[in-house]
């Protein structure tokens, strides 16, 4: 049975993009077909982990949109490209960063009902076990679209009080469309706190599990903004933690 | 009197030649010690911290020479400056003297100027050795320091010897010791508020927000066929 995992964050740079990126490769490092879609259509950045030219491509997720491809057209293979020794595969459907295309969606939106039927499409088409939806931050259409088709839904968030409401309110939404998993990802730690307490705090505040807590350093910003942090670096501390949200997001 | 007096050993086998520099040197300012052969001699510079050592070349037993190799090759002694003491004449002593690491030479019959020179150039190294050790040893403390902070271990006191220099290093020190201050105050604080953690949230703000979203018709269409649109064991067929 497949399986949608979105991840979300109320506000940007939380490093959502980051976590989904390394869950969809480890996934796929364990054997398992995985699609990734960037659903943030206004302001599209996971393909730059992934290594993806975008002046290579024809097809984005707009192109599928606006009715000018099929879903499966706009779903480019990165198996090769980040590792060939993958037991898995990773498909990328990446939203178009032609500015064009971006002020096109602002001006005159899309059916967002299609994106329900391309997710679906896409599961099928290509066989996938777990589709890794990265949202737009905030709760727009799209992005509830996503949160009520996800049998999984992340929140990451930083321990910082702009990102406390935002996170709550996420998860109050998520309750009413009974999303079955709501896990919590505490990301961007300072070194002075100490995780376990704070996965604890965070985790009594929300009444929500919580799947890490990821530290913050200037040198993991400078690592991970390069690439698939853990193919790059298998053996560091952050790659376990990474591991751990894997297991936890597919448990 | 000399400016700066200095802590000498004098070793000579020969008694009047022992008073007369011991006098010479005393009338000088500068604490004596005289021994009247090699082997006291070297007990003695186990026992003191000598700034220069007097010491004559023929003695029965252990010779100067031998002293002096043994005071060479002792890490604790070889920085103290030796003035071997040799007859006028005897240049091909003064010369292997010099060849195993003496500083200098004090002819006899001894002339009071030179030995005051020579004893004052002898001393003038060995201060500038201890000025030299002194500030290699307060380096090694900022760098340890350094690595203490690291570790998280660091007393803002190790480096109050090291401040007090009127130089570089002192001011390097001082500004040292300032920053580490500063940064475990800001630690300090830092683990107080992680202590203090709290996720507040205002409750009435968030659930406004929350009602703007989910009083719309969209959400309303979204909650109602949500179940159907998850992914169920179906999608796969």
């Amino acid at each position: 049975m497949s399986r949608v995992i979105s991840v979300h964050s109320f506000r940007g740079g939380t490093g959502k993009s980051n976590a989904a990126a390394n869950v969809a490769t480890l996934l796929a490092a364990q054997g398992q077909r995985v699609g990734v879609v960037d659903t943030d259509i206004q302001s599209p950045g996971i393909h730059t982990l992934f290594g993806l030219n975008q002046e290579a491509i024809r097809y984005s997720l707009n192109q599928y949109l606006w009715g000018t491809c099929d879903i499966t057209q706009a779903a480019h293979d990165m198996t090769a490209s980040l590792d060939p020794g993958l037991a898995g595969r990773v498909y990328l459907v990446p939203s178009s960063i032609r500015a064009n295309d971006i002020a096109r969606v602002m001006r005159e939106g899309y059916d967002v009902g299609l994106l329900n039927e391309g997710f679906r499409q896409l599961v099928k088409e290509l066989s996938l076990d777990v589709l890794m939806l990265d949202t737009h931050p905030g709760l727009n259409e799209e992005t509830l679209l996503s949160i009520a088709m996800s049998n999984t839904l992340a929140i990451v968030l930083r321990p910082d009080h702009q990102d406390y409401e935002g996170t709550s309110v996420t998860l109050s939404v998520a309750r009413k469309l009974k999303v079955p998993d709501l896990v919590l990802v505490v990301n961007k730690t300072p070194p002075v706190f100490d995780p376990e307490e704070v996965k604890e705090r965070v985790r009594t505040a929300y009444e929500c599990e919580v799947a890490a807590v990821l530290p913050h350093s200037d040198e993991l910003m400078a690592l991970s903004s390069a690439g698939i942090f853990v193919l790059r670096y298998p053996d560091h501390p952050v790659t376990s933690l990474l591991r751990e949200i894997t297991a936890r997001l597919t448990a | 009197m000399t400016e700066s007096p200095g802590f000498i050993l004098v070793a000579d086998d020969d008694a009047v030649n022992r008073l007369l520099l011991a006098r010479g040197l005393e009338r000088d300012g500068h604490r004596v010690r005289a021994v009247a052969n090699g082997l006291e001699a070297l007990e003695a510079l186990r026992d003191g911290l000598f700034d220069c050592v007097l010491l004559d070349v023929l003695m029965p037993g252990m010779d100067g020479y031998q002293v002096l190799e043994c005071i060479r090759s002792e890490p604790r002694f070889r920085h103290i400056p030796v003035i071997m003491i040799s007859a006028l004449e005897d240049v091909d002593s003064v010369v292997r003297c010099i060849e195993m690491g003496a500083e200098d030479y004090l002819p006899k019959p001894f002339d009071p100027v030179l030995l005051r020179a020579r004893i004052n150039a002898g001393l003038a190294r060995k201060r500038l050795h201890d000025l030299e050790q002194e500030y290699l040893e307060q380096v090694g403390h900022v760098a340890a320091a350094a690595a203490d902070v690291e570790t998280g271990t660091f007393e803002s006191r190790q480096l109050d010897g090291v401040a007090r220099r009127d130089d570089a290093l002192g001011q390097l020190a001082r500004v040292f010791q300032q920053m580490a201050a500063e940064v475990q105050a800001r630690e300090r604080l830092l683990k107080q508020e992680v202590r203090q953690l709290r996720i507040e949230i205002d409750e009435a703000r968030a659930a406004r927000q929350v009602a703007e979203i989910t009083q719309t018709e969209y959400f309303r269409d979204l909650q109602a066929k949500a179940s159907e649109l998850r992914l169920g064991p179906d999608t796969q067929e």
